[in-house]
């Protein structure tokens, strides 16, 4: 088949408007396709990621500024049985509805992070950096790309002031949108200058025994303090943060749907088009000695190189976009980072082979079954 | 030794409901190094006779006999098999892939055959020398003139060896001088290199290249007359003698 590339190569080539702005569109709807599958596929990573934390949130309390725990509770926590051990945190927004440039604050006790964050990686700044300042910050190697902060740097936004004391990466799911400063900063003392928290972090000794510690929990706060709480697994506690975002990423689902058909009706209209003007063509090509099956795989290997280079062109673009402007969808505190993977470019490209393959087959099926007589007439 | 044999060939087009005769119980024997020319009137069969003899269409009826293969009982793919091995089709538009340079068209039957890169390129480069264009291998078709397409499309035919070599109205689209070259190509193709050609022509000019003149009326062979260069006519045969 390979000796017959140049051929196929040629006849793309030698039509090249036709070609190009099949192409063009291909690429186009393929990005939008990839895009809205990143969206996607950063939900499903929060959804499918291990579930082997609580976080423990004031019951009927939706956005993060309405949970007003006492940091103290952690003691209480930390006593129930099968809890290994608790971080409060304050979490803190610069905007509680959805966003695609939401900041979100966790202040913690510096102290503890290292311990409970074992995961993270400095691209710039080191833990004694963070801990050595009252106003320093940890960012985000998302946020910090997305608003170009730079370690030394200092930035007000939510009304909290910090300084950039180091940018971290981290494999752990949407933690690179957060930033990390001292709870203390700002976690709003009361009036007895207990700082509040607005959720604790959980960490079990066996997540599998995660429903009953959550119980004991909520029943051990409530009973000491008279509060009630709603203690999830963290997968839980992200979902219902993102519940209004569902129904409307699964809808952006279909959209992506639409994309590949309207991409299917594209090439096929291109081969189509193709094939129509080459009738005889493929008679002289027949007579020459080519059998139906050569002209056939002749003509779907157009279709597939054309749908391929637009799907290499819309893959490319996608997720350079995506690297060169990290995004993420924020609610509630909670982010869906757009995520350009491997297995996204592999997608791309696999899925324009087989947009290839459908529109290319029928018209390419005629092609090798036209009779060679009328067809040089 | 007979290259190619028919017997009681008969083909009947289909239009919708009506049945339209083109060949009616035809035989004819071509010899192995005959250079035959099929004339007759339009609507006589002398192409769909051709076709038949190239592999490109069915007898409804009869035997049709190649190379001492029965094209009849071969499927789709062996009979296009066959055609890559066998058949080397002169076009009178010639056909040429317009995106393609002379010297790709010519590789392309090649391109069927088990034979390397640098076998190929050989062996075209032979033909391309023969027909007088190697110096025009890179050119497209758009490139080069009827006459020079033509010797490209000639070049084509001849470049994979094939048993025999069938052309339709191979100079009906040229002016006299440059169908004069063609001709002679052909005529050297037979005489020098051996080649089996079949030929339609309505043109005697053309017809008096080959050594045996066939004529076909409404689908019947009505006479057959071997010619030799430089003496006259000899009819050897007519149809229903």
């Amino acid at each position: 088949m390979l000796k017959f590339l140049p051929y196929v190569r040629k006849n793309i080539l030698g039509h090249r408007v036709r070609s190009a702005m099949t192409v063009a569109g291909t690429a186009v709807l393929l990005f939008l396709f990839l895009f809205v599958t990143s969206v996607q596929n950063g939900l499903d990573r929060i959804l499918d990621a291990r579930d082997d934390k609580l976080i423990v949130f004031q019951a009927y309390r939706f956005c993060p500024s309405s949970s007003q725990l006492p940091v103290f509770y952690a003691d209480t926590i930390q006593a129930v049985p099968g809890v290994k051990a608790v971080l409060p945190v304050k979490v803190v927004v610069n905007n509680c509805r959805a966003s695609l440039d939401t900041v979100v604050f966790h202040g913690v006790d510096p102290k503890l992070l290292p311990a409970v964050r074992p995961n993270v990686r400095f691209l710039s700044g080191d833990w004694s950096a963070f801990q050595s300042r009252t106003d320093a910050a940890l960012v985000g190697r998302r946020i910090a790309e997305r608003r170009g902060l730079q370690p030394g740097q200092s930035f007000t936004i939510a009304g909290i002031t910090v300084q950039v004391a180091g940018v971290f990466a981290s494999d752990a799911i949407g933690e690179e949108n957060v930033i990390y400063t001292h709870l203390t900063l700002i976690g709003n003392p009361g009036s007895h200058h207990d700082f509040h928290a607005t959720l604790f972090e959980v960490q079990l000794d066996d997540p599998q025994h995660a429903t009953d510690v959550a119980a004991a929990i909520d029943a051990k706060i409530r009973e000491k303090y008279e509060v009630p709480t709603e203690t999830k697994p963290q997968k839980a506690h992200y979902a219902g943060a993102l519940a209004d975002l569902l129904d409307l990423i699964g809808m952006t689902r279909w959209l992506g749907f639409v994309c590949v058909g309207v991409v299917v009706v594209l090439v096929a209209n291109s081969v189509v088009m193709s094939a129509q003007d080459r009738v005889k063509e493929h008679a002289v090509l027949q007579t020459l000695g080519f059998s139906g099956p050569r002209v056939f795989s002749l003509m779907l290997a157009e279709s597939c190189l054309i749908s391929l280079a637009g799907g290499l062109l819309g893959t490319a673009a996608c997720v350079g976009f995506l690297e060169w402007r990290p995004m993420s969808l924020s609610t509630e505190g909670v982010s869906i980072d757009f995520v350009a993977s491997g297995t996204l470019v592999v997608a791309g490209l696999v899925l324009s082979l087989v947009v290839g393959f459908v529109a290319g087959a029928v018209p390419a099926w005629q092609a090798g079954r036209a009779e060679i007589v009328s067809s040089l007439r | 030794m007979a290259l190619v044999e028919i017997k009681n060939l008969s083909k009947v087009y289909r239009k919708g409901t009506q049945e339209v005769p083109v060949l009616r119980d035809l035989d004819l024997t071509v010899e192995a190094g005959e250079f035959v020319a099929l004339m007759g009137p339009s609507g006589s069969g002398k192409t769909t006779l051709l076709n038949l003899i190239a592999g490109i269409d069915r007898p409804t009826d009869g035997i049709i006999r190649v190379a001492g293969v029965d094209l009849s009982q071969l499927s789709r793919t062996k009979l296009a098999a066959w055609r890559a091995q066998h058949v080397g089709y002169i076009f009178q538009l010639y056909n040429l892939i317009p995106v393609l340079t002379a010297f790709e068209n010519v590789e392309l039957p090649l391109l069927l055959l088990p034979l390397s890169r640098s076998e190929r390129r050989k062996r075209v480069e032979v033909v391309l020398g023969a027909v007088g264009l190697l110096d025009r291998y890179d050119h497209y078709p758009r490139q080069l003139s009827g006459g020079q397409e033509q010797r490209v499309a000639i070049a084509r035919a001849i470049v994979a060896d094939p048993t025999i070599i069938v052309a339709d109205e191979p100079t009906g689209d040229l002016d006299a001088e440059t169908a004069d070259a063609t001709l002679a190509l052909l005529r050297r193709l037979n005489e020098e290199m051996g080649k089996t050609l079949v030929m339609v022509t309505h043109d005697p000019h053309a017809a008096a290249a080959a050594k045996r003149l066939v004529r076909l009326e409404k689908g019947a062979l009505v006479a057959s007359e071997l010619r030799a260069v430089g003496e006259e006519r000899e009819s050897v045969a007519r149809a229903g003698a």
